[in-house]
């Protein structure tokens, strides 16, 4: 039986993004925006302490609850991206990425269709989803920033109107940066702490989890390395971001459909 | 009780007139505290700016008010040579909906301008530390910022630019999250870019560079506005180091070439660079658009966008109209309920005072004090029950907001407010035309004539001399 916080953080989750799409600009529903949001996220942990207290206890490692996880992060690090950069536009889309995950948790958790994942649990497993599931959840709000600076870019390009309901450039580069930062190292030590998992398990280091984890990583790499070595920014960055999120996504998803079919 | 406004504005005199009648901004809580030393306001404020010199104010006798304030503005303001026409006139509902208007740039020369609501508030605060302002200026101008507010942020009147060079300064705002460590490039010194230069400036930009073919003129520029010179020659490294241009030099043709500039540009590492051209003919080759991360913007575009802007705030007209009609209604609710308030109280003080009166004189003289008392609790009593059903439909109408007519027909009926013996200014005419909202045919001499003014209120009370 799946907590009623946690559908309850969904529908947050679901009313922060109405309201942000339809006013985002105005300062009243700026700040119902992010009231609701923040009530999302606490209401979303109190789900996680109650996933521990049920019997049988939700295993983190199960796909629902990684899901759910990954929809608590993109809230929450757009939340403490609000500190560093005046992105609050984007944020009925965060809202509604942090909706599909949770809601596609609360269905998954409801129908018990996950798969468990091979092995003995223990700190291993517990580290792996939870790093790789909040590096996944930073680079989903790295490719919303890459993708609402290209739209844009290409309507500034256009001249023919401008965009005010979007961030501007500057802003969308540096939550881009902010959160490639955050979430490529959390995606490294989740690859990582996985192959030491896996190592543990005693089965085969080459499996096709393993196999997408270090292609989606590898295609990190590109961006990361270009920041660093550069300090490239602007539509390069940005677009690199897209792509890493698409090829990370359906490498995960994909595997784990994967996982559920055969 | 009534709210009166007299003024002039940029709609209704000439430059050289509304000169004549300003009133600097240090001196307008000195004059609003003039004001109210008269026996007929009650309370007062001025608003004064370049385009309008107000006088706004709360009185008891609106005839006896408005004369006074007219008398005002032309001679104490002005030297006495403002004519019919050039001034007018606003009561009661009508002044509350034109200082809605005012508050919230409807009535502005822009508009969507948002100085004007800055302006207000500053006409307040010199009005509030002149304690000339009492709870009905004060609720009235709590609405009026409430309203102005609520335009904004509602119907987006204000959002979008209308001039050219404010349209420079939105379009940086969209590349840019701050402007405060930007470097800005001024190429010629057209007059354009200079205005659009300021707004930059006044937006945060603080590091200037000026090139221009004359390295003197570049230099005085420079010094001028606060950055450093820099020669033609290293023009295209200097435009690659900024991150705004705005480019205005007489050219014959374009300055700055894709050739030279596009190798330097791979150095940003994608930093978006805003060039505004606002040269004719123009400074930068028109192939730089296609550069990636360069927003290159001329006149055409900039045109466009001020006349898009145009357009957009035309469209919030008639919702930001409707916003003000709203908070005229809550407003006058309000009124009404206070001046219903007032003529309760002064009712039943003028009850209890009949009541007292008659009792005393009916006590027979040799009555002991006791049976002097209950003939006047008796009496009291009596009065009560007679005024009840009254009072009572009264305080209902006043919910209802037609509390104004019944609260004017009670003050006429019994005489409250008037010292004993005297008549009612302006009789059963006066109170005829107040409740049914037709004007007297004879209206007083240079007051409330002529044509209404533009967009004003509906009701009759909105006209101008």
């Amino acid at each position: 039986m799946t907590p009623w916080t946690h559908h309850g953080a969904a529908l947050l989750y679901l009313l922060a993004a109405v309201i942000g799409g339809r006013k985002a600009a105005t300062r009243p529903a700026s700040r119902s925006f992010e009231w609701l949001l923040c009530g999302g996220v606490a209401l979303h942990a109190i789900a996680f302490v109650r996933f521990h207290r049920l019997d049988p206890p939700i295993s983190l490692e199960s796909t629902a609850a990684a899901l759910s996880v990954i929809g608590w992060l993109v809230a929450s690090t757009f939340l403490l991206s609000l500190r560093f950069a005046k992105t609050l536009a984007v944020g009925r889309f965060v809202a509604a990425s942090a909706f599909g995950f949770t809601a596609a948790a609360s269905i998954g958790l409801h129908l018990r269709s996950s798969v468990a994942l091979p092995g003995p649990a223990g700190a291993w497993p517990h580290a792996h989803v939870l790093l790789a599931a909040a590096g996944f959840a930073a680079l989903a709000v790295a490719s919303l920033a890459g993708l609402g600076y290209l739209v844009k870019e290409r309507l500034l390009k256009a001249r023919r109107r401008a965009a005010p309901e979007l961030p501007s450039l500057e802003s969308l580069d540096r939550l881009g940066v902010f959160a490639l930062s955050l979430g490529f190292p959390l995606l490294t030590l989740g690859v990582f702490s996985g192959f030491v998992w896996a190592l543990g398990a005693g089965g085969s280091l080459w499996t096709r989890h393993v196999v997408m984890s270090l292609v989606a990583w590898g295609v990190y790499c590109v961006p990361v390395g270009a920041r660093l070595l550069r300090g490239q920014g602007g539509p390069r960055l940005a677009r690199s971001l897209v792509v890493g999120f698409a090829v990370l996504a359906v490498c995960y998803l994909g595997t784990r459909a994967l996982e559920l079919v055969s | 009780m009534s709210i009166l406004l007299v003024g002039l504005s940029h709609r209704s005199a000439p430059l050289e007139v509304r000169e004549r009648h300003a009133v600097a901004t240090s001196e307008c809580g000195a004059v609003a505290e003039k004001l109210v030393q008269s026996s007929e306001i009650d309370e007062a404020l001025v608003l004064s700016t370049c385009n309008r010199t107000e006088l706004i104010a709360s009185v008891r006798d609106s005839d006896l008010g408005a004369a006074r304030l007219r008398e005002f503005l032309l001679h104490e303001i002005g030297d006495g040579t403002l004519e019919p026409g050039q001034y007018y006139e606003r009561v009661d509902g009508a002044a509350v909906e034109h200082v809605f208007r005012v508050a919230g740039s409807l009535d502005s020369m822009v508009l969507g301008e948002a100085q004007i609501l800055g302006q207000v508030k500053q006409a307040y605060a010199a009005a509030a530390r002149a304690q000339s302002v009492g709870p009905v200026l004060h609720r009235l101008l709590q609405r009026a910022f409430r309203c102005a507010k609520r335009m904004r942020t509602e119907t987006g009147l204000g959002d979008a630019s209308v001039s050219v060079a404010r349209v420079g300064v939105q379009l940086a705002g969209e590349l840019f999250e701050s402007l405060a460590e930007k470097h800005v490039l001024l190429l010629g010194a057209g007059a354009m870019a200079e205005s659009a230069l300021h707004g930059l400036r006044d937006a945060g930009a603080t590091s200037l560079v000026v090139v221009n073919r004359s390295r003197e003129r570049a230099r005085a520029l420079a010094a001028q506005l606060g950055g450093r010179a820099a020669p033609l020659a290293t023009l295209h490294d200097e435009v690659a180091r900024s991150d705004v241009t705005l480019a205005s030099a007489q050219v014959v043709e374009p300055l700055v070439r894709r050739r030279s500039l596009e190798p330097l540009l791979r150095q940003r590492h994608g930093r978006p660079l805003l060039i505004i051209d606002l040269g004719l003919p123009r400074n930068v080759e028109s192939a730089l658009a296609e550069v990636e991360t360069l927003y290159l913007y001329d006149l055409d575009d900039l045109e466009a966008a001020a006349r898009r802007g145009a357009d957009a705030r035309r469209t919030a007209i008639a919702p930001a109209e409707r916003i003000v009609a709203q908070e005229r209604r809550t407003f006058e609710r309000w009124q009404s309920g206070l001046s219903a308030a007032e003529v309760l109280r002064d009712l039943v003080a003028r009850g209890r005072e009949i009541a007292r009166t008659e009792a005393q004189r009916f006590a027979p003289p040799d009555a002991e004090s006791e049976g002097e008392r209950a003939l006047e609790r008796a009496t009291q009593a009596a009065v009560a029950k007679l005024l009840h059903p009254a009072l009572e439909r009264v305080r209902e109408e006043a919910e209802e907001g037609t509390g104004p007519y019944y609260s004017l027909a009670l003050r006429e009926l019994f005489r409250i407010g008037e010292r004993p013996g005297s008549r009612p200014a302006g009789g059963e005419a006066d109170l005829a035309s107040r409740v049914s909202g037709i004007p007297r045919a004879e209206p007083v001499a240079g007051s409330r004539g002529g044509a209404a003014e533009p967009g004003a209120g509906k009701d009759g009370e909105d006209r101008e001399d």
